[in-house]
């Protein structure tokens, strides 16, 4: 790692890249020189797992130069500067040829909430490991019977003397099998309390009585994952928020998993597109047409998410617009890819066909995860037309 | 810290209030617009306000000749005219080819007829034979009859393409925001009847089939004005083709917005008698001018195919990130 202080400073950590046009300059230099993780991280990789340890490599790569340290605060192994440093970052890193973020999004989605409700002195040990890729994180809400209705949950968390044991069953929990650590919403009241009676945890996944199980997804590719916790123990003060204050932790977590993360998912898309222009044909250019006004708006929609956040503040109901309109950019494009070429679902002879199939059949679901399509549009009606229940 | 829905701005508020009391050429003059647009290029506020006059118009299902006017805004000065100039704005006619429209009630003003491929001819317009033409909106709409083949061309084709790009964009621009406020007012009109109309014991907005179309609707507004609010902000340093998928944005999405308006109205938002027909007439009007959505959106399509290895930058930059 590169932060001792012997020899000149990585141009990275020039602190001049505290201003974002300076930073957005040198990081563009520095992927110009076509940086063996950058390249890495470009090819397509035939399963999930490769597809990790590619990110883990450019990851590693990203915080070693420093890169990889701005838009996160010096306390926590960052160098300062704020959330549009990872947003030129990524976008950067999506127009230099690399294909998605895999366990790396949970940084968006999980990282602001960690790092503004967390254990502080916590999160400064563990959130360098996230940074640098060795030590990843997953996102414990769903269960079997709480899926939409989430308040339903009902893996339970006691008090046993100074520590907690959680038993209870997640799913559907992206990326688990790579992680480290998990965020893990519990139940600390009863379940008639419903969302008053939550506390979110940090649990150790390498802890005794946890088991992950992957599970196979009907596009080839298996990053979800079902976890269980048989009595597991998580000391005391591994709180996010307070205690029953878990609604609160997860309403932040998802005004980034539905708001700013559609300003990184949406970079990743353009690129897709302008890979797939080549293979474009006429008869399907009136599906490319709307695929571009949600991709736009998409753009805007989430430079707006970016602005808010950078302030301090969350969007909302409104990041169900930024979620709504994401959903119909990503099926938009790949409809109007399918549309464009067959071969990929029946017959996709290369690497580039696979990836792009398995990427057309994940945007068939792109509107049931973060909150399903329909409770957007509840939140939407509800919230903010404030329609009559 | 949440932020909820963004109050409207002090300037689109007052402009709504003065067309609600005036004719829309009044309440240019009373609001300062045309100060406004004196300083569009370098004042971002100013430019917002021109722009925002234009939301509140269709809102308030306005008419005036502020569109040709901001047309005309990039070639002022160009001839030495003492007089307000405006121009027209071009729709192409299936039958006939390229047309030249008059927004707003037709004055005594010299008129531009842009003639691409030719260049832009300044005339006066009780020259011209003009025909009225539109659909039930309130927004006034002539169209030239005359033959333009032989007008004297006052600014040669070199020197018009770069004026004629920011012509069209800040044309573009303003009737996105126009089409967004018509369809608010077209979905407001179904919001509220939501929230009155009782079927089955309940008032229809219970109906989660119902909330979903409003809801829908909702989100194809909130797409039409982040785009329109990052556009306004960048302008006059556009991406490319920017101009093009705003108005087909506005385009698609405004008309989206009034059909799930009017479904949830049901038969009597079909009346001439209720209002809705008036904001969504407006919107199909708008819709029309310089390049229906569903034209702009093949353009675009084709563009960015044709260029495939070459593509135009669609990525929003660090300075679209920056702007405002």
């Amino acid at each position: 790692m590169s932060m001792s202080s012997l020899g000149p400073p990585a141009p990275a950590e020039d602190a001049a890249h505290a201003d974002i046009t300076s930073f957005a300059a040198a990081f563009e230099a520095w992927l110009l020189s076509r940086p063996a993780g950058v390249v890495g991280a470009s090819f397509p990789q035939p399963t999930t797992g490769a597809r990790m340890e590619t990110m883990r490599r450019l990851m590693s790569d990203l915080f070693a130069e420093g890169w990889g340290r701005w838009g996160w605060p010096e306390a926590f192994g960052g160098l300062g500067g704020t959330i549009l440093h990872r947003a030129v970052m990524w976008e950067g890193l999506a127009r230099h040829g690399v294909g998605g973020m895999a366990a790396f999004e949970h940084l968006e989605v999980l990282g602001p909430t960690l790092l503004a409700m967390g254990p502080p002195e916590f999160c400064a040990q563990a959130f360098p490991g996230f940074l640098d890729g060795t030590e990843t994180w997953a996102q414990g809400f769903s269960e079997p019977d709480a899926g939409s209705d989430l308040a339903a949950l009902r893996t339970r968390a006691t008090l046993d003397g100074d520590v907690y044991r959680i038993s209870g069953r997640k799913i559907w929990t992206s990326w688990a099998r790579f992680a480290r650590w998990s965020l893990v919403l519990a139940r600390t009241d009863t379940v008639e309390s419903r969302h008053r009676g939550v506390t979110a945890f940090i649990v150790d996944l390498r802890s005794p009585g946890v088991e992950i199980r992957s599970i196979a997804q009907a596009n080839g590719h298996d990053e979800l994952a079902e976890v269980t916790f048989d009595d597991v123990v998580v000391p005391g003060d591994r709180l996010i928020g307070s205690l029953n204050g878990g609604w609160a932790v997860a309403m932040h977590i998802l005004s980034s998993e539905r708001g700013t993360f559609a300003w990184f998912r949406q970079c990743f898309l353009l690129q897709h597109l302008q890979r797939m222009l080549q293979w474009g044909t006429p008869e399907a250019d009136g599906l490319l047409g709307d695929a571009v006004l949600d991709l736009a708006s998409v753009g805007a929609l989430s430079i707006d998410a970016l602005r808010v956040h950078e302030h301090g503040a969350t969007l909302g109901p409104r990041a169900a617009f930024t979620k709504l309109v994401l959903c119909a950019a990503e099926q938009g494009l790949f409809n109007w890819a399918l549309a464009s070429d067959a071969d990929v679902i029946i017959d996709p002879v290369d690497e580039r066909g696979l990836d792009l199939r398995a990427a057309y059949l994940f945007s068939r679901i792109v509107t049931v995860y973060g909150g399903s399509q329909q409770m957007q549009l509840d939140t939407v009606a509800k919230q903010i037309l404030q329609l009559p229940a | 810290m949440t932020l909820v829905e963004d109050p409207d701005s002090l300037f689109l508020r007052s402009a709504q209030n003065a067309l609600r009391s005036t004719d829309g050429d009044e309440a240019l003059r009373a609001l300062g617009w045309r100060d406004l647009l004196g300083s569009l290029e370098e004042d971002p506020d100013a430019r917002l306000g021109v722009l925002a006059y234009f939301q509140a118009q269709g809102r308030e299902l306005g008419s005036s000749g502020a569109l040709g006017e901001l047309m005309a805004h990039p070639y002022a000065g160009l001839f030495g005219e003492d007089r307000a100039v405006t121009a027209t704005v071009g729709r192409r006619s299936a039958r006939r080819g390229n047309r030249a429209i008059v927004v707003g009630t037709p004055g005594s003003n010299g008129i531009l007829i842009d003639r691409p491929g030719h260049g832009i001819s300044l005339v006066s317009l009780d020259t011209l034979e003009l025909r009225p033409i539109g659909f039930s909106d309130g927004l006034a709409l002539h169209e030239i009859e005359s033959d333009l083949t032989d007008l004297p061309i006052s600014l040669g084709e070199a020197q018009a393409v770069a004026l004629r790009e920011r012509s069209v964009q800040l044309g573009r621009l303003a009737i996105a925001y126009e089409i967004l406020g018509a369809a608010e007012t077209a979905l407001a009109g179904a919001v509220q009847h939501a929230r009155d109309r009782t079927q089955f014991g309940q008032p229809i907005g219970h109906f989660q089939a119902v909330r979903h179309l409003l809801a829908s609707a909702r989100v194809d507004a909130a797409a039409i004005e982040a785009l329109a609010h990052l556009s306004a902000g960048q302008y006059p340093a556009l991406p490319p083709m920017r101009d093009a998928i705003l108005k087909a944005l506005a385009g698609r999405n405004g008309r989206r917005i009034c059909e799930r308006s009017l479904q949830v109205l049901g038969a009597m938002g079909f009346t001439a008698e209720h209002e809705h027909h008036r904001s969504h007439s407006r919107v199909l009007v708008l819709d029309a001018l310089l390049g229906t959505s569903s034209s702009l959106a093949h353009h675009i399509a084709v563009t960015l195919r044709e260029s495939a290895g070459v593509v135009p930058d669609l990525n929003l930059s660090v300075a679209a990130l920056r702007a405002n």
